[in-house]
């Protein structure tokens, strides 16, 4: 052994030599990072088998990066030892090291995230939770102005389509009784979230392709219609017939008397119960989402979906809520309006 | 004197009940007629075959001397078109037991809607006619209040104003008291009998005896779709001519 030591010693001092020479050729970077790359081969090591404090220490010993930079070992090992830290419950130390990469390479978005998460998870809940609003709250309103204009524009359409769907139940022609019998028939016969995929995706098979929004308008149009002209069928229908003839005896026509007579003494009567389904209406607008509509629920499933965080649930359920809130509250300012000729 | 209606043999049926059975009768301009009788006699039905709200099953209505209201096919009267009954409707004032208001109208409103929806007249127009009409009744001072504050006898007599506010040729009063208080009759046959007394053409039906008596030119007893009797009120309430069915009848309301 020691003379084969001997022996290999002659040629070991000369490649001793030759390396040295070879070192003073190498770029000293180079050396670096041959070195960093077995530190962090051994450290890796270190981490698999449990040991920490080693693989602590040797993440550490890679150095900084000189004025041409690394291949990516420095920025490495200060995020395992950033990360490392974090999971032993120190987040003061697994800042030092995001910042010690950020000082470095300023642009660094892996450093910059992790300190950002870091301050997030060090803020109290409250303050968190804050922040998720100011995060949600902008997609939700965008979906939720959306919601409203689903709503506002059934709530003018479907009174109007109802009560001509309700004048051509009661009347005695019979073209006009058969199409309102059918639309009432099927629209109240069928459920919402098949008409409105009848609609969009059924009709371009028979050459109608429409927006989803038209599509979205056109379904909660006719279906509150057929809701709302039985609703209204029924209000005309509880008007006493001696109204109608004091306005026949007078002269009126059969318009005239709807318009002037009927309809207005409708209003206390049917009001409740169209609320009713205006209340409903703000909700099946929902369903809208299945058809490529991004309204206030698409809105928060998407999000959902995305940060899986429920407080953008909660903050679209309390969304609906002020919506039916504020319209409960319109509904019976208007009905206590038109009531005001049955109090003494 | 002018008639200004006449119906000749009108004939209204209910399925295979006959409400009116082949009346004809003759209004004078000017005349008061009253027709009196039992429940179901018919005297209702007919008196709404007069403004066309009862469409007749045969026979003809006539007014101010034209046949109207109906056209005949195969001698079957339909009713004629909407514009030409509501002309029709418009110069025929109605005053129902009911009273009818339209209860989310003010009086003021009740009156002036027909003149404005039917006569085309202007709100400004109209409302000076309103007022004139309350007036008349009696209740200008409520014109600003709506109906459910009012009593019967003030319901009725604003029926009555909305009826008159049309300026009609005649007027049909469709038991105008049976629904009142008997302390609010008194009320509602003075405004009639000032109508009377202007000299306005009218067919009253009602159950009041002493009003036929007092009012009436023409008093007529009707049971069962047919016309038992027909006659002044002297004749009709005097006890040597009347009719045994009527004093039966009579006997029974005392």
């Amino acid at each position: 052994m020691i003379n084969s030591n001997n022996k290999l010693g002659k040629s070991g001092a000369f490649a001793s030599l030759f390396l040295l020479f070879a070192l003073l050729i190498f770029p000293a970077v180079s050396l670096a990072a041959v070195d960093a790359d077995a530190l962090l081969k051994q450290a890796r090591d270190a981490l698999t088998i449990g040991q920490i404090d080693q693989a602590q220490s040797l993440f550490n010993q890679v150095p900084a990066p000189g004025p041409d930079g690394d291949d990516g070992q420095f920025v490495y090992s200060r995020m395992q030892l950033a990360r490392i830290s974090y999971s032993m419950k120190d987040p003061g130390k697994a800042r030092e090291y995001a910042e010690q990469v950020v000082v470095v390479y300023p642009d660094n978005v892996e450093a910059k995230n992790f300190l950002t998460s870091l301050d997030r998870e060090t803020k109290p809940e409250w303050q968190k939770t804050l922040e998720d609003c100011k995060r949600f709250m902008p997609n939700l309103l965008k979906g939720a102005s959306m919601t409203l204009l689903l709503v506002f524009f059934t709530m003018i359409v479907s009174p109007i389509g109802g009560l001509f769907i309700a004048l051509g139940k009661i009347s005695r022609m019979q073209p006009f009784m058969a199409i309102s019998w059918f639309t009432i028939w099927f629209f109240r016969g069928t459920p919402l979230l098949l008409q409105l995929f009848f609609i969009y995706y059924g009709l371009p098979a028979i050459g109608i392709t429409l927006s989803p929004l038209a599509a979205a308008l056109i379904g909660l149009g006719i279906n509150y219609s057929a809701y709302l002209a039985e609703i209204i069928r029924a209000g005309i229908e509880s008007i006493d017939d001696g109204q109608t003839e004091a306005a026949k005896a007078l002269g009126m026509t059969y318009s005239q008397t709807m318009r002037r007579v009927i309809i207005p003494q409708t209003y206390k009567r049917i009001i409740p119960p169209i609320a009713n389904e205006f209340i409903a209406l703000i909700k099946d607008t929902a369903l809208v989402s299945t058809i490529a509509m991004v309204e206030l629920m698409r809105a928060a499933d998407q999000m959902f979906n995305a940060y899986f965080n429920v407080t953008v649930l909660v903050m679209a359920a309390v969304i609906y809520l002020i919506f039916t809130s504020v319209f409960t509250f319109i509904f019976e300012k208007i009905e206590y309006k038109v009531g005001v000729y049955e109090r003494r | 004197m002018e008639t200004i209606l006449e119906l000749k043999k009108v004939v209204k049926k209910f399925g295979s009940l006959t409400a009116v059975n082949s009346i004809d009768l003759k209004i004078t301009r000017g005349e008061k007629v009253v027709i009196v009788g039992p429940s179901g006699s018919g005297k209702s039905t007919l008196l709404r075959t007069m403004n066309f709200l009862e469409t007749i099953d045969s026979g003809e209505i006539h007014f101010e001397g034209n046949p109207c209201g109906y056209i005949y096919k195969d001698g079957n009267p339909v009713l004629d078109c909407q514009k030409n009954l509501c002309a029709l409707r418009s110069e025929i004032g109605m005053v129902f037991q009911q009273f009818n208001l339209f209860p989310h109208m003010t009086v003021l409103q009740n009156v002036m809607e027909g003149q404005v929806t039917v006569l085309g007249k202007s709100k400004e127009e109209a409302r000076e006619v309103a007022l004139q009409m309350l007036e008349k009744v009696g209740l200008s001072d409520r014109a600003t209040v709506y109906p459910v504050t009012l009593s019967g006898g003030q319901k009725q007599r604003v029926a009555i104003a909305r009826a008159l506010a049309m300026k009609p040729k005649m007027m049909l009063f469709d038991e105008p008291t049976s629904a009142l208080d008997p302390e609010l009759v008194g009320e509602v046959f003075d405004t009639i009998r000032s109508l009377a007394d202007d000299g306005m053409t009218m067919v009253i039906v009602t159950h009041n005896m002493g009003f036929a008596r007092e009012v009436a030119d023409t008093v007529i007893f009707m049971e069962t779709g047919d016309f038992i009797a027909k006659g002044t009120p002297g004749e009709f309430f005097s006890a040597e001519t009347q009719h045994p069915r009527i004093k039966e009848f009579m006997d029974k309301l005392l």
